[in-house]
């Protein structure tokens, strides 16, 4: 369920840009702390409107902000549900409070609360609802993304390695909200044409 | 109420800007840009005009804000409103970014 | 007249009535401002306890103590009483009682409609915590997103609760805001122009403004929803060409400015005590005034930050995350132009300012954290997380709850007119400092984990356990911070020795008078030279109780003050405010009974209520205004003034300019709804259009050219002549012609439960169709009003009043009917 320990490149790559955003903050906050802290000193006073709320003030964010806008759009659209050529298409459908799943590649096969995925290929989520709002929510593999009445949204998801990741509901849906849960079992190669062809996964 | 509207004109026509592009975008996306069948370079285009329109919009304000007709009599009305036009410009002009930067439709 | 004269004569003219119905009659804006702050407490201390209800079944896993039915009562209430019925009022209030001493005046420009705010704000508020008594309190969580909020996901009554509840609440911030900008505006100390506003008056001219814009969004909202759970018209329902976004749209429209209306009255507390504190004046005014009003009109680019995750493409997400970045750097502004304050200052760490620090050092936590969920990707992650209840909880304790407290401090012995005593402060200031960094730092790191909002426990063994039982335990560490608070401003209130009258040294005008304050605040209106007026002048209280300023001797049982230019401040009209009146709370009363008729579905209540607001309105009006021409008023020091009823621009037209600004926007935000369903529901266009023939058009266009020119009529005739009856008719005629283009176009749309363009039209033509009715009554009114002999050659300022609304009406009524009607007209 950890948003720090990804198993997947998308999750990676928002992992590595939390950190990012931790160092960032946590050096900020210890600026504006230290000089909060060295106001209390005794000293003669210094410095006008210019040092302070030109520099400080507009010059100095400006130039965060705009490198951290820059750095966010270019991670935003590296996470895109672009062309691929081993591309994966799975269809997601929420309902209160449970999750069927059905895949492009095995027209009729449909899953409960297990969403079977090959290990190492992008695969899109098309993500949808029957009744009121859910969110499909993979935190290992990738950010999350609604289900809403009447539309179908697309997510890029991929697991590095075979293996059972959590899923869960992530918009509030009712009584049932907590245990709105499911899995994401990635396979191998061969399970994953396993599980193609029919077999019991 | 002349001093409130020159205080609070620029940044309003970066909000009306904002909003509009923001709609637009949205109608581009929409089935009903599909309908009309014309592509979405022509809709990047039609964004980018509109940038472009706003940004103009705003170096008017700015200049009409300075200049002997329009601005105001008190030196801290307008002092501030031709500082809040500035915000209003950078603002235009950073929220039009992802214009340049993003994809359209994805 | 000496001075002790002076203060019986206006004691006796501005003080409420004695004994216990003085509560339910004041319109003083001393009392209104306590008991609003009393009224937020009281409703902080309930969503309080519902926190600790909240962290008692977080504390351990698998907690048995309130089952999903109950949790979500409990959060949805404590979310909601805390933004609506705790954070708005309790800036209100002290805005109510501040505003009008700082502003050198003696009261708000509205007296009456401040108190009727007040009472449909207790009205309100009680409806929504009796719902959690009676068990079926909302539960849809305080954003409400259909479909779950609405009949499919929620068929009982709880849903219905929030929607008519909140928006009774919201009136009070309507009446408010209008009454504040008036106010602020209009009603200041001669000789104050706008750059010798205190700044805290700037913060809340801004403010008010973004009440007045960004609520009618979410009172659509919620009056649309409403109409799809009473009625079926399908609105947020997909397959009936609604779509559940139109909500969040609406919804975040006023949510996230919203997050700023609550921000910005503290950062003006801040830029008020710092300065004083630091003992210089606050550094970069214009710099400050320039970041309030940028961050204002900012935050109103912002909300689809909260819509991240909907699937929204991603350069519609970019958009609002340049937006949302750029926001943060007039708040780095404010931040390091305080720190520069204190630099170049000699700052004392008195009580207010150990909880100015704790706001620096929670608040910035709180908007770092912001700014990490203004990054798109990051969001994708964390959105409904912990992560986003703890960065939330940062930014309104920290940018709220923690200037408030310095405020409370800052502004106790004014209140009291005592000396703080007992140090319980300091232990409680520690307790509450300390226990909420326990109870909030770890918990982004337990969303990181993938602890969701809204659910209502846990299973063990995903390492959230510790951090939930520290977070519950600094929970309660806080609570009991915040009990020792209510201690120790009870008792210092009620114990403590005097103080002097202006303990700290500050300069604004809230100190010029005795404490506690007398209920007309100022004896005499002083001449205002400079920001910080006690500074420039010491013995300025002494010259005001002397009577040396403007309306320094009482006349009969008037309350007088007086109004100046907006931007020079020079002196301009002389007023008399109402005065004490069971009115507001029996109109509150009435009007209640419409929203109780709406909720119960006893729908034959809700004309009979409409019936008696209007009765009580026109009483209202009634005891406006003059019978007899009025001439200049002396206001002493050699000046005279116009009489308000006797100028082109009175207090209510500016009220009026307010109010509309505010109707305008629920107007636009319905066009917006109309276009976006549109353009983004999957099922459009509807099976058949309007059609509008040529009736409808004539009519509409008729109507709203007549009421435009018949109030022009009426002045002309009335200032010639004095005869202002034939322009009136015009009026009544355009409002008629109007109504009825209205009623053709509802009767021309299908069934409103088929589809939402049918519904929609239905609710354009409902919002002609109500200004249309609003102008008949209005012009109904002024003829009586004109035969009573209110209106004369001089006395023509009420036109101006029933200008401005016919303007609007016939505005609406073309732009209303023209969406409705067009796209039948073009297919
Ligand atoms: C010590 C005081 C407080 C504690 C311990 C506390 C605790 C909490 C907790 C644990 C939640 C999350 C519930 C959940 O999602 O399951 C929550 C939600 C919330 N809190 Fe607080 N809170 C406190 C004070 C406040 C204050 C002062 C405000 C506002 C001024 C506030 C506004 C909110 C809001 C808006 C929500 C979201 C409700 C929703 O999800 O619908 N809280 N609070
Ligand atoms: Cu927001």
């Amino acid at each position: 369920m950890s948003v720090v320990h990804p198993a997947g490149p998308a999750a990676a790559t928002i992992a590595t840009l939390w950190w990012v955003l931790l160092a960032g903050a946590v050096a900020i906050f210890g600026l504006v702390m230290g000089l909060l802290a060295l106001a209390f000193r005794p000293r003669e006073s210094t410095g006008g409107d210019r040092v302070w709320i030109v520099g400080l003030g507009l010059v100095f964010p400006l130039a965060v902000l705009g490198s951290l806008l820059a750095y966010g759009l270019v991670v935003g659209e590296r996470l895109l549900p672009r062309e691929a050529p081993d591309l994966v298409t799975v269809r997601a459908e929420g309902r209160q409070w449970a999750w069927s799943f059905s895949y492009a590649d095995a027209p009729d096969r449909v899953t409960e609360g297990v969403l079977h995925i090959p290990a190492g290929r992008p695969v899109d989520v098309e993500i949808t609802t029957v009744d009121v709002i859910h969110s499909f929510w993979v935190p290992r593999l990738a950010g999350k993304l609604d289900a809403i009445p009447g539309h179908v949204n697309r997510l890029r998801i991929e697991a590095w390695a075979p293996g059972e990741y959590a899923g869960v509901s992530s918009e509030y849906s009712g009584p049932g909200y907590r245990e709105h849960v499911f899995t994401v079992r990635a396979h191998d190669a061969e399970g994953w044409s396993a599980f193609l062809a029919g077999g019991t996964p | 109420m002349n001093d409130i509207l020159r205080l609070s004109l620029p940044l309003t026509v970066w909000l009306a800007a904002f909003s509009a592009l923001y709609g637009l975008h949205g109608v581009l996306c929409s089935p009903r840009w599909d309908e009309a069948a014309l592509g979405l370079a022509a809709g990047r285009g039609v964004l980018g005009l509109a940038g472009l329109l706003a940004v103009a919009a705003q170096v008017a304000l700015l200049l009409a804000l300075r200049s002997g007709r329009f601005a105001s009599p008190s030196g801290f009305v307008r002092a501030t409103s031709v500082g809040l036009s500035v915000v209003a410009l950078v603002a235009t002009l950073w929220t039009l970014i992802p214009v340049a930067a993003t994809s359209t439709c994805l | 007249m000496n001075a002790l004269q002076r203060h019986r004569a206006l004691t006796r003219i501005w003080a409420s009535e004695p004994g216990w119905t003085g509560w339910l009659t004041t319109v003083n804006h001393n009392d209104l401002g306590r008991m609003f702050l009393v009224a937020a407490a009281t409703f902080f201390g309930i969503g309080g306890l519902l926190a600790m209800l909240i962290r008692a079944q977080l504390a351990s896993p698998r907690s048995a103590f309130m089952g999903p039915e109950v949790y979500n009562q409990v959060f949805t209430m404590h979310g909601t009483i805390m933004m609506f019925l705790f954070a708005i009022p309790l800036f209100e209030g002290l805005t109510v009682y501040l505003l009008p001493k700082m502003l050198g005046t003696r009261d708000l420009a509205f007296p009456r409609l401040g108190a009727y705010g007040f009472w449909c704000y207790v009205f309100g508020g009680s409806m929504l915590v009796l719902s959690l008594l009676a068990g079926v309190a909302p539960d849809s969580g305080w954003f409400m997103y259909p479909p779950l909020s609405s009949s499919l996901g929620s068929p009982g009554i709880n849903s219905d609760v929030w929607l008519i509840g909140i928006t009774f609440v919201e009136i009070s911030a309507i009446s408010a805001a209008v009454e504040v900008v008036v106010t602020i505006l209009r009603y200041r100390a001669p000789g104050m122009s706008l750059d010798r506003m205190p700044i805290f008056a700037w913060y809340m001219l801004v403010v008010a403004v973004m009440i007045l814009t960004g609520f009618p969004p979410m009172i659509l909202g919620s009056i649309l929803l409403e109409l799809e759970r009473a009625f079926g018209m399908p609105f947020f329902q997909v397959a009936e060409g609604g779509d559940s976004l139109l909500w969040q749209h609406l919804f975040w429209l006023f949510g996230h400015p919203e997050v700023y209306i609550i921000f910005l009255p503290a950062a003006g507390v801040v830029s008020t005590i710092l300065p004083v504190m630091a003992r210089r004046t606050l550094m970069g005014y214009g710099w400050i005034v320039g970041a309030a009003v940028s961050l204002g009109v900012l935050s109103f680019g912002l909300w689809v930050h909260h819509m991240f995750t909907t699937g929204i493409p991603h350069m519609g997400l970019a958009f609002f995350s340049a937006a949302s970045t750029l926001v943060a750097v007039p708040t780095a502004v404010q931040i390091f132009a305080w720190i520069g304050t204190l630099w170049t200052g000699r700052p004392q760490l008195r009580l207010p300012m150990l909880w100015i620090l704790a706001f620096f050092a929670t608040f910035v936590i709180g908007g770092l954290t912001g700014v990490m969920v203004a990054v798109v990707p990051f969001d994708w992650q964390v959105h409904d997380t912990h992560f986003v209840v703890a960065h939330l909880h940062y930014v309104l304790v920290g940018g709220f709850v923690f200037p408030m407290l310095a405020a409370i401090y800052y502004w106790l012995p004014h209140m009291t007119g005592r000396r703080r005593f007992f140090r319980l402060g300091e232990t409680a200031f520690w307790l509450i400092v300390v226990g909420f960094h326990v109870t909030f730092l770890a918990v982004h790191w337990v969303g990181l984990l993938g602890q969701r909002r809204r659910t209502e426990t846990y299973e063990p063994g995903q390492g959230w356990e510790i951090i939930n039982l520290v977070s519950s335990i600094g929970g309660f560490v806080t609570a009991i911070g915040f009990g020792l608070v209510l201690v120790d401003v009870v008792v210092n209130a009620a114990v403590a020795i005097r103080g002097s009258r202006d303990p700290w040294g500050a300069g604004t005008l809230e100190w010029a008078m005795p404490t506690p304050p007398p209920a007309y605040n100022f004896a005499s209106l002083p001449e205002v030279r400079g920001r910080d007026p006690l500074y420039d002048d010491p013995d300025l209280p002494v010259r005001i109780a002397r009577g040396e300023g403007f309306l320094g001797t009482p006349r009969g049982n008037l309350r007088e003050t007086l109004t100046v230019d907006v931007a020079s401040g020079r002196a301009a009209h002389h007023v008399v405010l109402p005065g004490n009146t069971a009115l507001p709370i029996v109109m509150a009363l009435v009007t209640g009974g419409a929203f109780v008729g709406m909720l119960l579905k006893l729908y034959w209540l809700v004309p009979l209520a409409a019936l008696g607001v209007i009765i009580l309105a026109i009483r209202w009006v009634w005891t406006l205004g003059s019978r007899t021409d009025l001439g200049p008023q002396d206001v002493g020091r050699g000046l005279a003034l116009p009489a308000a009823p006797e100028v082109e621009d009175p207090p209510g037209w500016w009220g009026t300019l307010f109010l509309l600004i505010a109707d305008a926007t629920l107007f636009g935000s319905l066009l917006f709804g109309y276009a976006f369903l549109w353009t983004v529901a999957p099922n459009w266009p509807p099976p058949a259009y309007l059609e509008p023939g040529a009736l409808m058009p004539a009519l509409a266009g008729a109507g709203a050219l007549l009421a435009v020119l018949g109030p022009r009529v009426a002045e002309r005739g009335l200032r010639r002549s004095g005869q202002a009856g034939a322009g009136l008719g015009l009026t009544l005629a355009g409002a008629v012609g109007a109504a009825v283009a209205a009623g053709l176009a509802i009767r021309g749309a299908a069934d409103p439960q088929a589809h939402a363009y049918d519904a929609t039209v239905w609710v354009l033509g409902g919002y002609v169709l109500f200004h249309a009715v609003l102008l008949a009554l209005m012009v109904g009114v002024l003829g009586a009003r004109a035969w009573a002999g209110f209106l004369s050659p001089l006395r023509y300022g009420e036109l101006r009043i029933l200008r401005l609304w016919a303007d609007y009406g016939a505005a609406a009524t073309v732009l209303g009917l023209a969406a409705a009607g067009l796209p039948g007209a073009l297919t």
